[in-house]
């Protein structure tokens, strides 16, 4: 019986270490470096390695999963990776991802931009795909043009496909940083339907972090318009506010409102009041922040 | 030949070969609306058809060439503009939705030679809403 005991238990620690192992592998993620990607020439994003994504066969794993690398001494996102299956998929509205200020992160306006905000905290692996909201290890700094224009179309491939075939697709999305940049060049995307391997779903991408008219500092997150050479952009007012997550109010942390919400409903939010306006915040009448 | 094609917002097919999007309740349209005539494809195409469905379907990868007057062709990876002239009536459903793309639709639409006759808006399995849009010289 001790024996049957001890044996099980050589299997368990044995699977448990191939299972680490597998994952420790997949977050590896592939050694691509930003020398070997063309330089932006107006696509929002381009094909690499032919569109083969580089996962091995032993990563390829038809159950539900997701993972998301430590932040690094920076503080930076690293890769992130995914199973995607139904089961992952969220089932409520997306909740709010102000309270995450990513590494080089600045709340910026340009007229030239879709919704004049340079910026977004850009999810790695799309709210769509695995239902993440604010997970620091999920989020980077990324222009409004990768998220609308280069990494949206993907997760609309891939959480689309997943809901008419309920089959799985592995995703991977690695942030590619020049040195000790703080903003991320781009991000490598790669994708791979499970049970139809890789019929209905295969794509190995870069997608820039860039946006037209805009030029970036990446060691920072800097910006400035295009030709002018120097910080341009409106900076708004970085504040700090306090957030009842329920009513949908934000007070000054001294208003005495803000003492009295309940912990559970209670936020701290570091940023711009148009911000939580355009995520349905309104203002408390008595501190009028 | 009347042609059915399924674009997104970019006027995008597939990428990478693979079409952008699916969804069964298009092709239970697409079946319905083809009853009763010759509904040809590519091999790839009719791989996402049920195999009772596939019975009635002319399967062949020169089907844009083999196709004739009346017939439908559904065409997912395929240039269609070398056959323009073989086209008397064009389908496009739209899936309102941004998917990755490489190859695009190749006919102009807005130069005249088409006039949209007709727009109808379905719920997909997988589509919020899917919008046909027939198109007559």
């Amino acid at each position: 019986m001790k024996k049957k005991m001890i044996s099980g238990m050589l299997l368990l620690a044995l699977l448990l270490t191939l299972a680490v192992g597998c994952a420790a592998e997949v977050m590896k993620g592939p050694s691509v470096t930003l020398e070997s990607i063309p330089e932006y020439s107006g696509a929002a994003y381009v094909a690499v390695n032919d569109n083969e994504p580089y996962f091995t066969q032993e990563e390829i794993i038809d159950e539900a999963f997701e993972t998301y690398s430590d932040l690094d001494a920076l503080g930076r996102c690293g890769v992130t990776c995914a199973s995607v299956g139904p089961e992952l998929m969220p089932t409520e509205e997306r909740g709010d991802i102000g309270s995450v200020k990513p590494t080089g992160w600045h709340t910026v306006k340009y007229d030239c931009v879709d919704g004049k905000y340079l910026y977004n905290r850009c999810h790695l692996i799309g709210y769509q795909l695995t239902g993440e909201n604010a997970n620091e290890r999920n989020l980077i700094t990324g222009t409004r043009y990768l998220n609308i224009e280069g990494m949206l179309p993907f997760e609309n491939m891939v959480a689309d496909y997943v809901e008419e075939t309920e089959n799985h697709v592995m995703y991977r999305v690695t942030p590619i940083y020049d040195g000790d940049n703080l903003v991320a060049g781009g991000v490598l995307m790669e994708g791979y339907s499970v049970e139809d391997e890789g019929a209905g779903i295969c794509f190995c991408v870069y997608a820039y972090n860039v946006q037209p008219g805009v030029e970036i500092d990446y060691a920072t997150g800097e910006s400035w318009l295009a030709g002018e050479g120097s910080t341009s952009g409106s900076e708004s007012d970085e504040v700090t506010y306090i957030l009842n997550t329920s009513s949908k109010k934000f007070h000054d942390p001294s208003c005495s409102g803000a003492e009295d919400i309940k912990e559970s409903n209670k936020e701290v939010f570091t940023g711009s009041r148009e911000e939580l306006i355009a995520q349905g915040y309104t203002p408390c009448g008595r501190c009028k922040p | 030949m009347i042609a059915i094609v399924c674009l997104d917002d970019k006027n995008g097919m597939s990428f990478n070969h693979r079409r952008q999007s699916r969804d069964v309740c298009l092709r239970t349209w697409m079946m319905e609306m083809t009853r009763g005539s010759r509904l040809w494809m590519s091999d790839y195409s009719a791989g996402q058809f049920s195999e009772k469905e596939r019975e009635g379907i002319w399967v062949s990868n020169s089907f844009l060439e083999k196709a004739g007057e009346g017939d439908y062709v559904f065409v997912e990876d395929d240039a269609l503009a070398p056959y323009e002239r073989k086209v008397e009536k064009l389908v496009v459903f739209r899936w309102n939705r941004v998917y990755p793309g490489d190859r695009y639709f190749d006919l102009d639409l807005t130069g005249g030679q088409w006039h949209k006759a007709e727009t109808r808006d379905f719920p997909g399995k997988s589509h919020k809403r899917i919008t046909m849009e027939v198109y007559t010289r």
